[in-house]
C-alpha cells in the first residue's frame, strides 16, 4: 500500500501516526486510574501498529509512474474489507443480543457481555463500522469518477479511512468496557468525539478539493448526496455531542444539554443520522452504481435534484415525531409529524426514480442478482420511508412508540435498504476495482440475495406481529374499565416473536459471511481482465507537446 | 433586546415557512431552467461507458 | 481562461455546501432555539432537590449499564400509561439530567416513577438475579454490582462538572461528595447524618444492598432507582388530565 507514497509523503504519514501513538500515551498516563487509560492503550496499539508497518516498508522503492494518469484506488480497497469486517463483528453482535431477548441466560457473569453494553456495538458496528467504512470507500470511488480526477491527497484517504475506525474501535471497545454517553446511536464519549470531528473535517476537505479538480462545471448529484452527507453528520455529530468532561483524566463526561432540551437535541441528531447518515449517503450510492450495473442513465435527473433538496430541508425538522405526547411543547410535535408526512414525497420520489430508470431492463435484474440487491433496496426504501412517514404520525406513534414496531421499521431500512444497496455497489465495484473479469461465483451472490430478503422479511414481520400485539396490550382495558394485561403479560408474549427475529438475523449474517467469502476468492482467485485494455493513451507523449 | 418564548415560536411558525417557500422556489427554478436542460442530460450520461482513468490535460 | 474555469467550478462547490447549510440548519434552528426561553418549556418547581452523590453515581451505572436500551423514564399523556406508571413526566422533572434518560424502548416497563414502589432488598434481589425475583423476565443479571466497589473518589469532580453546567450544587456538597457517598448507604453514621442536612430530611439513608462494611455499586443504582420521579411532586400537582387513546370509531 506504501508504494504509492513518494517518501515525502511516508514520513507525513509516520509522523501522523507516531503523533497519535504519542496521543494514545498521553491517554494512557493521564488516565491510568480509569477506563480511559485502557483506551489510550488501544490508541498506541493502533497507531503503533500502522507506525511500525509504515517504518517496515520505509524505504521500498518509490512510485515510477505519473500517479495523475490513474485513480487512486488503494484505501478504497481496504475501505472495502474493513467494511465487510465490520459487517461481519456488527452484525454477530446484532444476532447474539436478539438471541439473549429470548434466552436472557446467554450472557457471562461480568458487565462487558450484558444486553445494555452489547446493543451499541451491535448499533455502531452495523451503522458506522460496516456503514460508514462503506460509505467512505464508495465515495472515493464515486468522485474521482464522477469527476474524473485522482483523489486530491495522498496520505489523507489513509488518514480518513484508518481515523474514522480508529474512533470505530475506540467506541466499541469503549462500549465493553461501560465508556458511553447513553445517547443513542451517539454512545462514544468525549474523546472519541474530538478525534472523529478532526477525521471528518479532513474528510470534508479532502472531498471538496476532488470535487474542485472535476473537468465538467457541473457536479454529478450523487456528490450532492455524499457532500450532505459528510457536511450534515459533521454539524449533528458536533452540536449532539458537546459535553464536558469530569476530568482530564477521566472517560466520563456530562453533556451541556438537560431534559428535555437534551431530548429535543437528541432525536434531532439521531433521526437525521438517519436521514444524512443511513440516507443521504446510500442515495450517493444509489445514484451512481444503479446506473452504472444497469447501464443505464438515471431516469430523471430533475427528479433526483429535487429530491435531494426536498430530502435535505425536510428531513431537519422530523426528529421529534419521536417524543409524541412526551414532556416537549406540543407545536414541535406537531411540527415534526408535518414534516415527515411531508418526507414522503422526496423519499417516494427518489424510490421512484429508481425503479424507473430499471424500467425497460428487468430481464437484467431477472438475472443479475447484483442488479436485484439495488432494485430490491429501492423498494425497500419506498416502504420503510412510507412506514416512517405513518408511523409519525400521533395516534399512530401512540400505538407504535416503545414497541418492537420501531425496532422492525429501523431493520426494513438497515436490512432492506442500506445493506442490500451496499452488497449491490459492493459486487459491482469490487471486480471494477481489483480489474478482475467478475465475482468470484455468481451463484454465492444469488443466495446471498435471497437469505438477505428471506432475513429481512422474517425479520419484519416478527417485529410487526410483535409490536403491535405489545401496542394493544398495553392499552386494552376489561370491561371493568381496568387495564387488561400486566407488563409481564406482554412481555410473555413477545418470546415467540423474539425467537423469529433472531433467526432472521442469523440469516441475514450468513448472508453476509458469504458475501466476504465470495469477495475475498474474487480478489484472490479471479484472473485479471485482460492488461492492454487497462493502459492509459497517455497524449503527452504526442512528440510536439 | 429580550426574546420571549412566544416571539420565538411565533417567528419560527412564520418565517420557518417562508423560508421553505421561498427554498422550494429557488429550487425548482433551478431544476427547470431551460439553459440547465443540456448540463444535466449530459452529467446522466456521462456516468456511464467510461473509461477508468482519470481525465488529462 | 483556465484560471477562470477553475475559479468557477470553485464556485459551484462552495455554492453546493452553502446551499446544503442554509436547507439543513433552519429546521434545528426553528425546533430547538426556542426551547431554551426556557420559561414555558420547563414547569418551576421549587421544591426539587438534586441528586446525592450515590444517586448521581447510580445515575451513572445506569448509564454506563445502557438500561435506557430497555427501559423507558418517559411517561406519555396517555390514560393507559398514567393508569399504569403513575402522573405523566414533566419537563422539570428531568431539568438535572445529563443525558436525559427518556428512551426510546420497552422492553422492560417505564422506571420514571419506580421510586418507593418496591422495596430496597426487592431491587437488590432483582438486580442480582431477575428471574429469582420475575420467572418470566429476559432483563440481564447484574450480580457484578454486588461484588464491584464503588469508585468515590471522583465524585467531587463530577459533582463540581454537573454545577458548571448549571446544577445548583453547593461548595459544601461538593467537597463532602465522598463522605456523603458513604453515609448514604451507611445509615446511623455521622457521615450519614450530612446527607439529610445538606440534601433534606426525605432523602433515603439505607444500607440498600443490606451490607454497609463497604459501599457497593448496587448500593448506588438502587439508591438512583428509589429516587426516580421522587425528586419533586410537581407531577402530582396541577397536571392537566391525561388523554384517552385515539377511538378508531372516531
Amino acid at each position: 500500500m506504501l508504494a504509492n507514497l513518494t517518501s515525502s509523503e511516508r514520513q507525513n504519514a509516520f509522523a501522523i501516526a507516531v503523533l497519535v501513538t504519542l496521543a494514545g500515551v498521553l491517554m494512557a498516563a493521564v488516565g491510568r486510574t480509569d477506563t480511559l487509560g485502557i483506551q489510550g492503550v488501544i490508541v498506541i496499539l493502533f497507531a503503533g501498529t500502522i507506525s511500525w508497518y509504515i517504518m517496515s516498508s520505509f524505504y521500498a522503492p518509490e512510485p515510477s509512474e505519473d500517479r495523475s494518469a490513474s485513480y487512486y484506488d488503494d484505501p478504497i480497497k481496504i475501505g472495502i474489507l474493513l467494511s465487510m469486517g465490520w459487517a461481519v463483528f456488527g452484525m454477530f453482535m446484532g444476532v447474539w443480543v436478539a438471541a439473549q431477548l429470548a434466552w436472557p441466560n446467554l450472557a457471562f457473569d461480568s458487565g462487558w457481555s450484558t444486553f445494555g453494553r452489547l446493543r451499541p456495538t451491535h448499533t455502531t458496528g452495523v451503522i458506522f463500522g460496516f456503514g460508514g467504512n462503506a460509505l467512505i470507500a464508495t465515495s472515493f470511488h464515486v468522485v474521482q469518477r464522477t469527476s474524473r480526477a485522482r483523489l486530491a491527497g495522498q496520505v489523507s484517504p489513509w488518514f480518513v479511512l484508518l481515523g474514522y475506525n480508529l474512533f470505530c474501535v475506540l467506541a466499541v471497545t469503549g462500549y465493553l468496557l461501560g465508556i458511553t454517553q447513553s445517547k443513542e446511536y451517539a454512545e462514544a464519549e468525549w474523546y472519541a468525539d474530538l478525534w472523529l470531528v478532526l477525521v471528518w473535517v479532513t474528510y470534508f476537505v479532502l472531498y471538496i478539493a476532488t470535487i474542485a479538480r472535476r473537468k465538467e462545471p457541473h457536479i454529478y448529484v450523487a456528490n450532492w448526496y455524499f457532500m450532505a452527507f459528510i457536511l450534515v453528520v459533521a454539524i449533528l455529530h458536533i452540536v449532539n455531542n458537546l459535553a464536558i468532561p469530569v476530568s482530564w483524566g477521566s472517560a466520563k463526561s456530562y453533556t451541556i444539554w438537560p431534559g428535555v432540551q437534551d431530548a429535543m437535541v437528541q432525536w434531532w441528531y439521531g433521526h437525521n443520522a438517519v436521514a444524512f447518515f443511513l440516507t443521504a449517503g446510500f442515495l450517493g450510492m444509489l445514484y451512481y452504481y444503479l446506473p452504472v450495473r444497469a447501464q443505464r442513465p438515471i431516469f430523471s435527473y430533475r427528479l433526483s435534484i429535487l429530491s435531494f433538496w426536498g430530502i435535505t430541508f425536510f428531513y431537519m425538522w422530523a426528529g421529534s415525531h419521536h417524543l409524541h405526547y412526551t414532556a416537549l411543547p406540543h407545536w414541535v410535535q406537531t411540527l415534526g409529524m408535518t414534516f415527515s408526512v411531508m418526507l414522503l414525497v422526496p423519499s417516494w420520489a427518489s424510490a421512484g426514480n429508481a425503479l424507473l430508470t430499471l424500467n425497460g431492463a428487468w430481464h437484467r435484474v431477472r438475472d443479475d442478482a447484483t442488479l436485484r440487491f439495488m432494485m430490491a433496496a429501492a423498494v425497500f426504501y419506498g416502504l420503510s420511508t412510507f412506514e416512517g412517514s405513518f408511523m409519525a404520525i400521533r395516534p399512530v406513534n401512540s400505538l407504535s412508540h416503545y414497541t418492537d414496531w420501531t425496532v422492525g421499521h429501523v431493520h426494513a431500512g438497515a436490512l432492506g435498504w442500506v445493506a442490500l444497496i451496499t452488497f449491490g455497489s459492493l459486487y459491482t465495484l469490487v471486480p471494477s476495482l481489483w480489474k478482475k473479469e467478475r465475482m468470484y461465483s455468481a451463484a454465492l451472490i444469488e443466495w446471498h440475495f435471497w437469505l438477505a430478503i428471506a432475513g429481512t422479511v422474517i425479520y419484519v414481520f416478527a417485529m410487526w406481529n410483535s409490536g403491535i400485539i405489545q401496542g394493544l396490550m398495553w392499552r386494552t382495558y376489561t370491561e371493568e374499565g381496568v387495564l387488561a394485561y400486566s407488563f409481564l403479560d406482554s412481555l410473555v408474549a413477545m418470546y415467540p416473536y423474539y425467537i423469529a427475529r433472531a433467526f432472521g438475523g442469523l440469516l441475514f449474517l450468513i448472508g453476509a459471511v458469504l458475501a466476504c467469502y465470495n469477495i475475498w476468492m474474487t480478489v484472490r482467485t479471479v484472473p485479471d481482465i485482460a492488461r492492454a485494455a487497462d493502459v492509459p493513451v497517455v497524449p503527452s507523449v504526442v512528440p510536439g507537446e | 433586546m429580550d426574546f420571549s418564548y412566544e416571539t420565538l415560536v411565533a417567528i419560527s411558525k412564520s418565517w420557518g415557512l417562508f423560508y421553505m417557500m421561498g427554498f422550494f422556489l429557488c429550487v425548482c427554478v433551478y431544476a427547470f431552467w431551460p439553459r440547465n436542460r443540456k448540463r444535466f442530460d449530459h452529467a446522466k450520461r456521462s456516468i456511464i461507458g467510461q473509461d477508468d482513468k482519470p481525465w488529462q490535460k | 481562461m483556465g484560471d477562470t474555469f477553475h475559479r468557477k467550478l470553485e464556485r459551484s462547490s462552495i455554492l453546493l455546501t452553502l446551499g446544503i447549510i442554509a436547507a439543513a440548519s433552519v429546521g434545528g434552528i426553528v425546533e430547538i432555539a426556542p426551547l431554551f426561553t426556557i420559561d414555558e418549556t420547563v414547569e418551576h418547581a421549587p421544591d426539587m432537590r438534586v441528586y446525592t452523590p450515590l444517586e448521581l453515581a447510580g445515575r451513572n451505572i445506569y448509564v454506563r449499564e445502557g438500561c435506557y436500551a430497555c427501559h423507558s423514564q418517559m411517561i406519555r399523556t396517555l390514560r393507559d400509561e398514567v393508569e399504569r406508571y403513575g402522573p405523566y413526566s414533566l419537563a422539570v422533572e428531568s431539568q438535572y439530567d445529563r443525558p436525559m434518560l427518556w428512551g426510546s424502548k420497552r422492553t422492560g416497563p417505564d422506571l420514571a416513577r419506580i421510586g418507593g414502589k418496591y422495596s430496597d432488598f426487592w431491587h437488590v434481589a432483582h438486580l442480582t438475579n431477575p428471574r429469582d425475583v420475575v420467572p418470566e423476565s429476559n432483563m440481564p443479571a447484574y450480580a457484578f454490582l454486588n461484588r464491584s466497589r464503588l469508585r468515590m473518589d471522583d465524585l467531587s469532580a463530577h459533582l463540581a462538572a454537573q454545577r458548571t453546567l448549571g446544577v445548583p450544587y453547593t461548595d459544601e456538597m461538593i467537597e463532602n461528595a465522598a463522605r456523603d457517598a458513604y453515609g448514604q448507604a451507611t445509615p446511623d453514621t455521622d457521615f450519614a447524618a450530612g446527607v439529610t442536612e445538606r440534601y433534606g430530611e426525605a432523602t433515603q439513608v439505607s444500607a440498600f444492598d443490606g451490607v454497609t462494611t463497604h459501599v457497593t455499586e448496587m448500593d448506588a443504582l438502587v439508591a438512583y432507582l428509589q429516587v426516580l420521579g421522587r425528586l419533586t411532586d410537581a407531577a402530582y400537582r396541577n397536571t392537566a388530565a391525561s388523554e384517552l387513546p385515539p377511538d378508531p370509531e372516531d
